[in-house]
């Protein structure tokens, strides 16, 4: 399903910065904190091996793919998902079939890294793009091949842990916001122009650089 | 109202205080010392609304909910990944042929339960969806049930929770009984709305701006909506009438003690077979604690409640509390929750407001003439914030890589419909204890073991069809699905045969005279409409219903205690 490097994500929003609204009436402060620490206090790795980590971040960036960004500048993934494991933060059930998340994650990465090696006799980290997307397809497909997944749904661990939580992760960031127009916090002002093609001021405007906090 | 004697001898009692809605403390009574009239376990749509009733009646009331006592005014953010504790997360096993989503897509978490998240749509059922068996009659691999109660039963508590929620809807509301005005104005219709309202308008098919339970005008002190969108999330300005802002304040105000914190491990018994109490744990002790009660509530949801009454079996009641029948756990439901997106040429922004400004067709909620199913749907709007979209666009599009960044440029494109559509209750759908996985207290863990029924299956097909098809009228392109259930319903449903059903149409069990189960889950059929009107309207007439019993000494027939006939007084205003 992923593209290429160089695919370019348009900016529909340039003058769009949904942190612009910071002291806005559309943030309170207990907003405000939550996503100030999302920014300023990515979590340390504390879960997973470093092994693991190298792994998660290269399959995270063929999920959602941030070529567009510096490796410094880029919404990061696999700290957030590392501190809800290391928490043990769970989403309030499992499929039958898929073990606790910890071990979910750590058997699924295992899988991963079998597939790679089973397809391409490397490691993942090792691949090229194209490589690392045909491993995630097989994953996808449930139907990976060697033993490394006895135990674990290849599918519904891609779609329903690995992948939804990438992308759940990734989207809950403002630099995600931005570049969807999403208008992100609405409280205590909310919304006055409900209508089709009805934006307020305070909303993510397209083609004006100028935009402001309303 | 305990007797003078409980407030002599307590001289110890504690000055309890609960968050108020607007940020203040308010006192509340602490009971934890007396043995009260009722225990109610679970403060959400079914219990909030028959604690504050039961108090306001006079009867002695504690209400334990696992979760915390929100403040609307401090707990809740504007943001999705943050809210995570509004859902219940405890650990559950999603098995069967169409296991489901749990969480966050139907569990809620805290006083005021999944009232505090949910999406205010209120709707009643209609006469024919509580006599699905008569009309319908047998039907090869469900265990279809006529209700013990009718639409008249409930017309007069349908009415009386509209008017507490202070519901804004249409003038005219075309389908169902004629019935008064709604008490509030409807809101003005939102993007994702029209969309539905034009599409409709093309093809013939009636629409109407759908009934919320969130002002639209002042009440009472709480101010209008002001369409932040977040409704999901917790509502932070008061506008929506949740169970936590609405029958909570009133349950405190009229003595009740709401205590947060408190999972329930078991019901007790004396040697009698009554219920005597409940043991439960604070949230982070390993200690039980006990709370009397001459009658018990469960009020958990169509989860929690079948687990607590299957996790309460005793040498007397091997297989579970209230469980002679059988059926505690069986008949489980879902609705379905189907979705369909297209791409519009304009901005839709749909993050903004849907729910308050919906429309809603109940066109399809009925057996419609030529198809090869029965039973139906409602559509509504939906407007998932961007997180749930893109993971709606991963899960069920398939979309990940480039291509998902790429398509996502156009979220504020997007416009949704999504469905209530009925599913016949199946014997084989249904929450059990888990062989050997425990919680944190040690308590066995539930396991939800759903599968569709064909009929449920040709519903979203033709449901699926006609959004499309809506969505398309509209101008809307590159239309997609995604599958989805939505609420949960059934596993100790209600009925007049003891061998068939586990309470009455009072709630009350059959089994245990003294033991009620007031939520979701006494559904014995699912009707296609948002169940959390129906769930208050029975709640509010098991109140009713209880006063009564009580008044006749009907109430506790076999127990030592004094009835509490005597008690039935309305408690003064700020004797709390």
């Amino acid at each position: 399903m992923s593209g290429g490097e160089g695919d370019s994500f348009r900016p529909r929003y340039p003058g769009y910065d949904v942190l612009a609204k910071w002291s806005s009436p559309d943030w309170d402060d207990q907003t405000r904190d939550v996503v100030r620490r999302r920014i300023e206090e990515v979590p340390p790795i504390r879960f997973f091996t470093g092994d693991e980590a190298a792994l998660l971040a290269a399959v995270a960036e063929r999920i959602v793919p941030q070529p567009d960004r510096a490796a410094g500048a880029r919404v990061p993934i696999v700290p957030f998902i590392d501190e809800r494991l290391h928490e043990d933060r769970r989403q309030g059930y499992r499929y039958e079939g898929i073990p606790p998340q910890r071990e979910a994650w750590r058997a699924g990465l295992a899988g991963i890294e079998a597939t790679s090696r089973a397809l391409h006799g490397r490691a993942f980290v090792a691949l090229a793009d194209a490589e690392q997307d045909e491993v995630l397809r097989r994953v996808e497909r449930g139907d990976p091949p060697g033993d490394a997944w006895a135990g674990l749904d290849a599918r519904r661990f891609f779609t329903s842990v690995l992948c939804e939580t990438v992308v759940k992760t990734y989207y809950a960031h403002p630099l995600a916001w931005n570049e969807t127009g999403y208008n992100g916090p609405s409280s205590p002002r909310g919304h006055v122009r409900k209508w089709i093609g009805g934006v307020d001021p305070w909303e993510a405007h397209e083609r004006d650089a100028r935009w402001g906090t309303g | 109202m305990g007797d003078r004697m409980t407030r002599v001898a307590d001289a110890r009692e504690r000055t309890l205080t609960a968050p108020g809605i607007d940020g203040e403390r308010v006192p509340m009574r602490d009971r934890s010392r007396e043995e009260v009239d009722f225990c109610i376990v679970g403060a959400g749509a079914g219990g909030g609304t028959l604690g504050a009733k039961l108090a306001e009646a006079g009867f002695s009331v504690v209400i334990i909910d696992a979760g915390p006592h929100w403040d609307p005014t401090r707990d809740f953010v504007s943001d999705e990944a943050a809210s995570h504790p509004l859902f219940w997360t405890d650990e559950r096993i999603s098995a069967g042929e169409h296991p489901i989503e749990l969480g966050s897509n139907n569990s809620g978490r805290g006083v005021g339960g999944s009232t505090v998240h949910y999406s205010m749509i209120a709707m009643r059922a209609h006469p024919d969806d509580f006599r699905r068996r008569t009309i319908l009659g047998e039907i090869a691999g469900a265990e279809l049930r006529d209700w013990p109660l009718g639409y008249a039963d409930l017309e007069p508590f349908y009415e009386e929770v509209e008017h507490d929620l202070q519901v804004a809807g249409p003038t005219f509301y075309p389908w169902g009984r004629r019935r008064k005005r709604y008490p509030q104005r409807e809101h003005d219709l939102n993007a994702c709305a029209k969309v539905l309202v034009e599409g409709c308008t093309k093809l013939g098919i009636p629409v109407a701006p759908a009934p919320i339970a969130t002002l639209s005008a002042p009440h009472r002190g709480r101010s209008p909506c002001v369409y932040r969108g977040f409704c999901n999330y917790g509502c932070t300005t008061n506008a929506k009438s949740s169970v936590l802002v609405t029958y909570v304040p009133r349950a405190i105000r009229a003595g009740a003690e709401v205590r947060p914190g408190c999972m329930a491990a078991r019901i007790e018994h004396d040697s009698r077979g009554l219920a005597t109490g409940v043991l439960y744990f604070r949230a982070d002790g390993a200690e039980l604690h006990r709370q009397r009660a001459r009658n018990v509530v469960v009020a958990g949801y169509a989860v929690e409640t079948p687990r607590l009454l299957l996790g309460s079996a005793s040498a007397m009641f091997p297989d579970g509390m209230a469980n002679s029948s059988g059926c505690v756990g069986r008949c489980f439901m879902v609705h379905t929750g189907d979705q369909v997106f297209a791409k519009f040429p304009e901005r839709i922004n749909q993050y903004k407001a849907p729910p308050p400004g919906g429309a809603i067709t109940e066109h399809f909620n009925r057996t419609i003439p030529g198809e090869a199913f029965v039973c139906g749907y409602t559509i509504e709007v939906v407007g998932p914030h961007v997180v749930d979209f893109a993971s709606r666009m991963a899960t069920s599009r398939g979309l990940w890589g480039a291509s998902l960044r790429r398509e996502m440029l156009d979220y504020n494109y997007w416009s949704g419909l999504g469905i209530v559509g009925e599913v016949l209750p199946r014997r084989d759908n249904r929450v059990e204890l888990h062989h050997d996985e425990r919680d944190r207290h040690g308590l066995p863990i539930p396991r939800v073991v759903f599968g569709y029924h064909g009929n449920d299956q040709a519903i979203v097909r033709h449901a699926v069809r006609q959004m499309t098809s809506i969505l398309e009228a509209a101008g809307g392109r590159e239309s997609w699905h995604a599958d989805r259930t939505a609420h949960l319903l059934g596993g100790c449903r209600m009925g007049h045969d003891p061998h068939d059903s586990v309470v009455d149409a009072d709630c009350r069990s059959h089994d245990v005279p003294n033991l009620w189960i007031c939520d979701g889950s006494v559904f014995p059929t699912s009707a296609a409409v948002n169940p959390s009107l129906t769930i208050q309207a029975i709640a509010s007439r098991t109140a009713a219903r209880i006063r009564e019993l009580a008044a006749r000494r009907e109430l506790s027939p076999h127990h030592g205690h004094a009835a509490p006939a005597a008690r039935i007084h309305p408690a003064p205003r700020g004797t709390a």
